[in-house]
């Protein structure tokens, strides 16, 4: 059956991929062609001619980008950069841009504030004190879960609640002894950030944070953030050491006062102003990583294959040692990103293509490989007792392993006809509350668990 | 008969704002109004039609709101500014000008 908003969303959608086109720009466009519609309809004809009309009339994409590209001449950059014609969206943009600058130098000052009571960043050593390793998630997080709580418009209670949740957790965490050899601390320092980025994740949802489409764009943010985030970051070092070494050149030896001040508030900047960017043009990124998954995920899938079939001729089993569980776990987490990025830019109304028998493949290999070496690494927990990291990487092992499984089961009832996309989706972001619950397990109830060891 | 391209672009600037002096319109309604005046002879595409409103726009001679239509939707409709219609009158004085010299030139050559 002929579905009209449907065509005309795909139609929109072309557009939006293909033409140099703001979304405002589309928007009209799509009016347009709604108007033009409704015109045929009511001289009598079916939805369906009045559609592959209008289209028509409208005039192919790149003709159409054509036109708009003599106006929109700003290149990639400066689309970031220069305001849009909008007036209000103007003014929004202003504002997001001053609460990125206040909320990095706030989270740089933040850093350096303990310094002025004789706290320093580092001991004597050099190294960076515990306290901030352990607290790193509470310089930044909490100014990038305010920015989109300013930005969602959000209500006091979401405030409250957000607040206390960082607040609460900021307070267990430091009030936790931690003895030797600090196993239960380590796993908590990597498991907090996890745990509070989802909470984050609530903030940039906003109020349908309980809807799939809203974390699904959380997800998608998520991956984008850190392909923009390894951007700046490396735009960071780049001027580090340029200048360290400029200054160098003279005989003048800066790099302390750099590290303390630079590398700590372009730290701070660059997170936020990675999440600025993500937020503020949402479509530059989006054509990106999919291209990035869609080359990686098929030289992933020969390594495992490869791998998988060296294994069984040679029969050496590499599972005897446990670091080798968090290696898995790696490749899990890295297989599951790649698919991901795959799901998260796919149409949903497309029909399967080439690329999800890859991603079901890819899983399908990884479920392989991780089942071999949980048997081997379950045998070797139950002959030499649990420890903290290893429960950890276990838990997480299994949480991924769901995780995949879980998909791999539903695109196979997809490419059956079974159920449409859109439950792959739900799945997926549903799944988001197994790693909240699991991370805030490891990090705050595994100290208890285990006497803080 | 085919109105030249050039034409077509140079006149587009004084027929929107005299469109939108009568009143508000969005781009849809704008193009069916300017086929209607010129008996089906001016077919403007969206592609040429929605740069130049933005282009009178960033120059602020025009400004855009969002309102419902009929239908419910929300369409972007725009507005002629004062300026606007200073510019309108310099245009119309423009082809004032450019339309007396091709007339009296064009009534020459036939008196001849």
């Amino acid at each position: 059956m002929f579905d009209l908003e449907t065509q005309i969303h795909s139609w929109s959608d072309h557009l939006r991929t293909h033409g140099n086109l703001s979304d405002a720009d589309i928007h009209e466009l799509e009016n347009h062609l709604r108007d033009e519609i409704e015109d045929l309809i009511a001289t009598g004809l079916t939805p369906d001619e009045a559609f592959l009309i209008s289209v028509k009339r409208l005039g192919n994409v790149d003709a159409i980008s054509h036109e708009f590209a003599k106006v929109n001449t700003e290149n990639l950059w400066r689309h970031l950069l220069v305001e849009p014609v909008d007036s209000l969206a103007k003014q929004l943009n202003r504002r997001d841009i001053t609460l990125v600058v206040i909320f990095a130098l706030l989270a740089g000052t933040l850093v350096k504030l303990p310094e002025l009571f004789g706290f320093g960043l580092l001991d004597q050593d050099g190294e960076i004190k515990m306290f901030f390793i352990k607290n790193f998630s509470f310089f930044i997080l909490p100014f990038i879960a305010a920015f989109f709580l300013i930005k969602r418009k959000s209500e006091l209670k979401t405030w409250a609640t957000i607040l206390g949740i960082f607040i609460l957790a900021a307070v267990i965490i430091n009030m936790y002894p931690s003895f030797d050899p600090h196993n239960t601390e380590v796993l908590t320092i990597v498991h907090l950030p996890l745990f509070l980025w989802l909470v984050v994740g609530v903030t940039y949802i906003g109020r349908e944070w309980q809807g799939s489409l809203g974390r699904m764009n959380f997800i998608r943010f998520t991956g984008e953030a850190f392909i923009y985030g390894v951007l700046v970051m490396a735009g960071v070092m780049v001027l580090f050491l340029f200048t360290l070494g400029i200054f160098q050149a003279i005989q003048i030896d800066i790099g302390k006062f750099l590290a303390e001040y630079l590398l700590i508030y372009g730290g701070c900047a660059a997170a936020m102003i990675t999440v600025y960017l993500v937020e503020a043009k949402k479509s530059v990124v989006e054509n990106f990583a999919p291209i990035l998954a869609k080359i990686f995920s098929p030289l992933f899938l020969i390594i495992m294959v490869a791998f998988l079939i060296v294994m069984m001729i040679t029969g050496n089993s590499p599972f005897m040692e446990r670091d080798f569980l968090i290696g898995f776990d790696f490749m899990l987490a890295l297989v599951l990103g790649l698919v991901l990025y795959v799901i998260s830019a796919r149409d949903i109304r497309q029909p399967a293509n080439l690329f999800d028998y890859l991603n079901l493949a890819l899983i399908m290999a990884a479920l392989v490989i991780d089942g071999v070496a949980l048997s081997a690494i379950l045998f070797r927990l139950s002959a030499f007792g649990v420890t903290p990291n290893k429960l950890a990487a276990l838990g997480e092992n299994l949480a991924l392993l769901g995780n995949l499984a879980g998909l791999a089961w539903l695109y196979i009832g997809y490419f059956r006809k079974k159920f449409d996309f859109t439950k792959i989706i739900k799945w997926q972001t549903d799944y988001l509350y197994v790693y909240f619950i699991w991370t805030a397990i490891v990090a705050f109830i595994f100290p208890i668990v285990f006497r803080f060891n | 008969m085919n109105v030249s391209k050039d034409l077509v672009a140079a006149s587009a600037t004084p027929l929107i704002l005299a469109i939108l002096k009568e009143n508000d319109s969005y781009g849809y309604a704008i193009i069916k109004r300017v086929k209607e005046m010129s008996e089906n002879q001016l077919i403007w595409t969206e592609g040429m039609l929605y740069p130049v409103l933005h282009r009178l726009e960033e120059h602020r001679l025009i400004e855009s709101y969002s309102s419902k239509s009929e239908a419910g939707r929300q369409r972007k409709y725009y507005r002629i500014k004062e300026s606007g219609l200073t510019e309108l009158e310099l245009q119309k004085k423009q082809w004032e000008i450019v339309h007396n010299a091709l007339d009296r030139t064009w009534n020459e050559e036939s008196n001849s």
